[in-house]
């Protein structure tokens, strides 16, 4: 078979710190190859490097041409596209949809013959982006942010197709689409596309798939081999004790001494859990103490009548009525730009309401005085976590700790009984940017609970995050719902993550859809084979 | 070089600036810097608030008295009180200087001795003090060759001063041209140091990266818009320096024009040295102003003249463009000499070679991969 792409010895290392290490890998024509593996892996830093962006060592051979250095594969870009990490990384805010089609037609210097112009509908239509051209790439939401940058990088039809984490933080419903565009794309057109996502369902529909740990491949295969691969090493749940080296997460538990419970069927999550015990990396136990205070959370904690939210002529958010109970985990679902996180940002007063009514612990929030008690009582997860990056994990918290004026001394011994208990003690003194986002989100958490709320707000907390460290993050809700009883709401575009809560909401253009536990969703949908087949049913 | 590729960069430049609305900026900070140093720096003295105490009540001290009454530059105030009581006054800053006219004074003058008239100056302001003390010479300097031109006046210094290329002495003529020369240094130069970093910080830079667009292709699209937007400042400040200042311009406006785009592109290649080393356009900004604003301010000769510079400061004003420029400007404006005096002509090469390096740095610098 004769290779497109073949990467040798590849080599990235920054300021001194080396990202990847002796990388090879080979990919022909029309296929999909899937990268995994936890933040920081090297995923990225390789795929620079294969899009002649980055500097690397060793060589990368395609199209029968050999480039050792950006400046090597300089003749090869034409026939490559790169679509970075991050939502609507390379849009311009101030462009409508239309004018990036033509800078990026133009800065690839295509010819406007009709078959361009074909070609450019096509992928317009693909893109459910026709009706609109005339907007600007800024008033998009994600998940038409990321379809746009994704026709963008399609426009010259590259040969080479390199796509970073596309789909993270992109809605169910984008990310098929975004993946029957790529279906498309390499069967016409024979690309290859090397594509690196945080979601197994997708990876496992790859051709093949690279698993990365520290810079190295360390499986490789189609999914069904890397599958077969940790099949005696999967079972079905059971709570993994104290002494037991095993993993529990998504219905399955992991070990390698086996265990007197029946197997389960893997998915590609289990390649991470089963590497994590191999390598003998040490999962945190989580533990937690009850809350400080001992004011007793009444039932119904916030409650929402008929909240209502417009931007000028758009109805964000309409009539939403929503009750939040005391030691309850509600998931927020709903397409990118279903009005999510409007409806978070009114529920912490950052958004005036433009009708309905909002009460917490029983009360009216009207005055800015009720606002304030508000925001003392809630505790916030953005969804970038708001963290300053020239301060140390243990200065950050300790800010955050003085801005609800917690005195200094009992901060610090909350601060440290935190980070035990949510295992990043080691970190506490080291600066954001050089922590894992995993890390990083465990610390946002406690940011969040050092002035113990009653109430908990997450805004999509686990994208792109790892598998082991959304396993961990799932613990650490279960922990807060047992120990604090306080009320957890949460946004997430995984699905298999609803069934972590005890009631899904789901957004619709504004307008709730359903509001009911995961039980009785899957009741009312008896054909769904898993929650995101549910979640489609709604947005038919 | 592929136009086409040009092209498209430098129309997505241009939509951005109007829609970003940097162009306001583009506007609005050259001529707020030249009517905030236009009218904000003074150098000569009106209305200097000045005590006369007439302890004498003769014709001579009148004819004195009505002297500086008669001068726009001087506020008098013809008082009978004490010294001590004029002495606290100045203190309050409720006048600036105190002028003491003895009471032997038309006495003295008239048997021809010598007579001391008593001047106390507020000095918190040295040069404005110095200034003043030269004017009240000047004053009664004046006043004394009325009273007895044919007398000769022994023992007075005559001071016969004249003010060449700045006859009127206007402080527009002294200041205004060397303001262009500071606002084109320092506006094109903030531009252009946010329009690379600006893409590096949010991202697009990769459209860059991974595209097959050449250096100098991505260059040449970066600083056309902000060089064609710039030249239109070019105009706007003749028009203000002429039109508002009322400063005379004397030489050839093809030379101002011609010297003041290859300035521009000077100022534009700094701008982009920054952007190419600075990662955010908060620093970039910063810098950028600490390079050009503070240096074309000190060495655009506003302030002082560069030939009164001495040993470092002589070095210094030689080692940044704006000195170059500014002799060229001023003497368009006040001279009209132009290109027939070899120290412009010199110095107008000097400005082409400045502008060729840093372009040339500019493009060395830039890498087209992430660092």
């Amino acid at each position: 078979m004769m290779f497109g792409l073949e990467v040798r010895n590849v080599a990235v290392a920054y300021k001194g710190k080396s990202a990847i290490r002796g990388v090879s890998f080979k990919a022909g024509a029309g296929e999909i190859i899937g990268f995994i593996g936890a933040d920081g892996a090297g995923k990225s830093s390789l795929m620079h490097a294969i899009a002649g962006v980055g500097r690397f060592s060793g060589e990368i051979v395609y199209g029968g041409e050999t480039y050792r250095s950006p400046a090597e594969a300089e003749k090869l870009k034409q026939d490559i596209g790169l679509m970075p990490q991050g939502i609507g990384l390379v849009l311009y805010e101030t462009l409508t949809v239309g004018e990036h089609l033509e800078f990026f037609a133009s800065i690839r210097n295509l010819k406007r013959t009709d078959a361009f112009r074909t070609y450019r509908n096509k992928l317009l239509e693909m893109a459910g982006l026709s009706a609109f051209v005339d907007r600007e790439a800024g008033k998009l939401s994600g998940g038409m942010m990321q379809k746009l940058s994704l026709i963008c990088t399609l426009l010259h039809r590259p040969k080479l197709l390199i796509l970073d984490e596309p789909t993270t933080g992109v809605d169910p419903l984008s990310r098929r689409e975004l993946w029957e565009i790529l279906d498309d794309i390499r069967k016409s057109e024979g690309t290859i596309i090397l594509v690196s996502t945080a979601y197994m369902q997708e990876a496992a529909k790859m051709d093949r798939v690279y698993l990365f740990d520290s810079g190295e491949i360390i499986a490789g295969g189609s999914a069904e081999q890397l599958i077969d691969s940790v099949r005696e090493y999967t079972y079905t749940e059971i709570p993994c004790s104290e002494k037991q080296r095993c993993f529990s997460f998504d219905k399955r538990s992991y070990s390698l001494a086996p265990l007197d419970v029946p197997h389960a069927e893997p998915t590609l999550e289990a390649l991470f859990f089963v590497n994590a015990l191999k390598k003998g990396y040490a999962m945190p136990k989580m533990e937690l103490e009850a809350r400080e205070s001992d004011a007793p959370i009444p039932d119904i904690v916030l409650e929402a009548k008929a909240l209502t939210k417009r931007f000028g002529e758009f109805v964000a958010n309409d009539r939403i009525d929503m009750q939040l109970r005391a030691g309850e985990i509600v998931g927020l679902l709903g397409a990118n730009g279903a009005g999510k996180t409007t409806f978070i940002k009114m529920l912490l007063g950052l958004y005036a309401m433009d009708g309905g009514e909002l009460l917490l612990l029983g009360k009216p929030i009207r005055s800015g005085e009720d606002r304030r008690t508000l925001k003392a009582k809630i505790g916030y997860v953005s969804q970038h976590f708001a963290l300053y990056k020239d301060m140390t994990v243990r200065e950050n918290l300790l800010y955050f700790a003085q801005m609800h004026r917690i005195e200094t001394k009992k901060a610090l011994v909350r601060i440290r009984k935190y980070a035990e208990a949510l295992g990043y003690r080691a970190y506490l003194d080291a600066l954001p940017a050089s922590l894992p986002l995993g890390i990083n989100q465990r610390f946002s958490i406690t940011a969040a609970l050092l002035h113990e709320p009653v109430i908990l707000f997450l805004d999509e907390p686990t994208s792109g995050v790892d598998t082991i460290a959304r396993a961990q993050f799932w613990e650490i809700m279960e922990l807060l719902k047992e120990k604090w009883g306080i009320t957890i709401l949460i946004t997430t575009h995984y699905m298999s993550e609803a069934e972590y809560c005890d009631r899904v909401v789901l957004f619709k253009e504004g307008v709730k859809v359903a509001d009911a536990t995961v039980e009785t969703l899957y009741k009312e949908h008896p054909e769904a084979a898993d929650f995101e087949e549910i979640f489609m049913e709604y947005y038919r | 070089m592929r136009l086409g590729v040009v092209k498209a960069y430098i129309l997505k430049e241009f939509a951005e600036l109007f829609r970003t609305r940097l162009i306001v900026m583009v506007y609005l900070m050259p001529t707020m810097i030249m009517l905030l140093f236009g009218f904000g720096i003074r150098m000569n003295v009106t209305h200097a608030r000045v005590t006369i105490l007439d302890y004498d009540q003769s014709h001579y001290s009148r004819v004195l008295t009505s002297k500086f009454e008669d001068s726009k530059y001087f506020d008098p105030m013809v008082l009978q009180i004490t010294e001590q009581e004029a002495l606290r006054l100045i203190k309050q800053a409720k006048t600036e200087m105190i002028l003491i006219i003895p009471s032997s004074f038309e006495k003295h003058l008239l048997h021809g001795q010598k007579s001391e008239i008593g001047l106390f100056i507020d000095a918190s302001f040295p040069t404005r003090a110095t200034t003043m003390e030269n004017y009240v010479q000047g004053v009664i300097l004046q006043a004394a060759s009325e009273v007895s031109p044919q007398k000769p006046q022994s023992g007075m210094i005559s001071i016969n001063s004249r003010n060449l290329f700045n006859e009127a002495m206007r402080d527009e003529n002294a200041i205004v041209p060397g303001l262009i020369g500071l606002v084109l240094l320092v506006a094109p130069a903030i531009l252009s140091a946010l329009l690379i970093v600006k893409e590096k910080e949010r991202g697009t830079i990769f459209n860059f990266y991974a595209s097959p667009i050449r250096k100098h292709e991505f260059l040449l699209a970066k600083l056309t818009p902000a060089f064609l937007l710039h030249s239109v400042n070019i105009f706007i400040l003749f028009l203000w320096a002429t039109w508002l200042f009322d400063v005379p311009f004397r030489g050839s406006f093809m030379l101002y024009w011609f010297s003041s785009e290859i300035y521009i592109l000077i100022s534009l290649g700094i701008g982009m040295l920054i952007s190419v080393i600075t990662r955010s356009q908060i620093a970039a900004v910063v810098l950028t102003v600490i390079v050009t604003l503070l240096p074309g301010f000190l060495y655009s000769g506003i302030i002082l003249p560069i030939s009164a510079m001495d040993h470092e400061s002589y070095i210094e004003a030689h080692l940044f463009p704006v000195m170059y420029f500014n002799h060229i400007i001023y003497d368009t404006f006040l001279i009209g000499e132009g290109l027939s005096a070899a120290t412009n002509r010199l110095y107008l090469g000097i400005l082409v070679v400045y502008a060729v390096i840093l372009l040339v740095l500019g493009t060395l610098f830039l890498k087209k991969e992430l660092k």
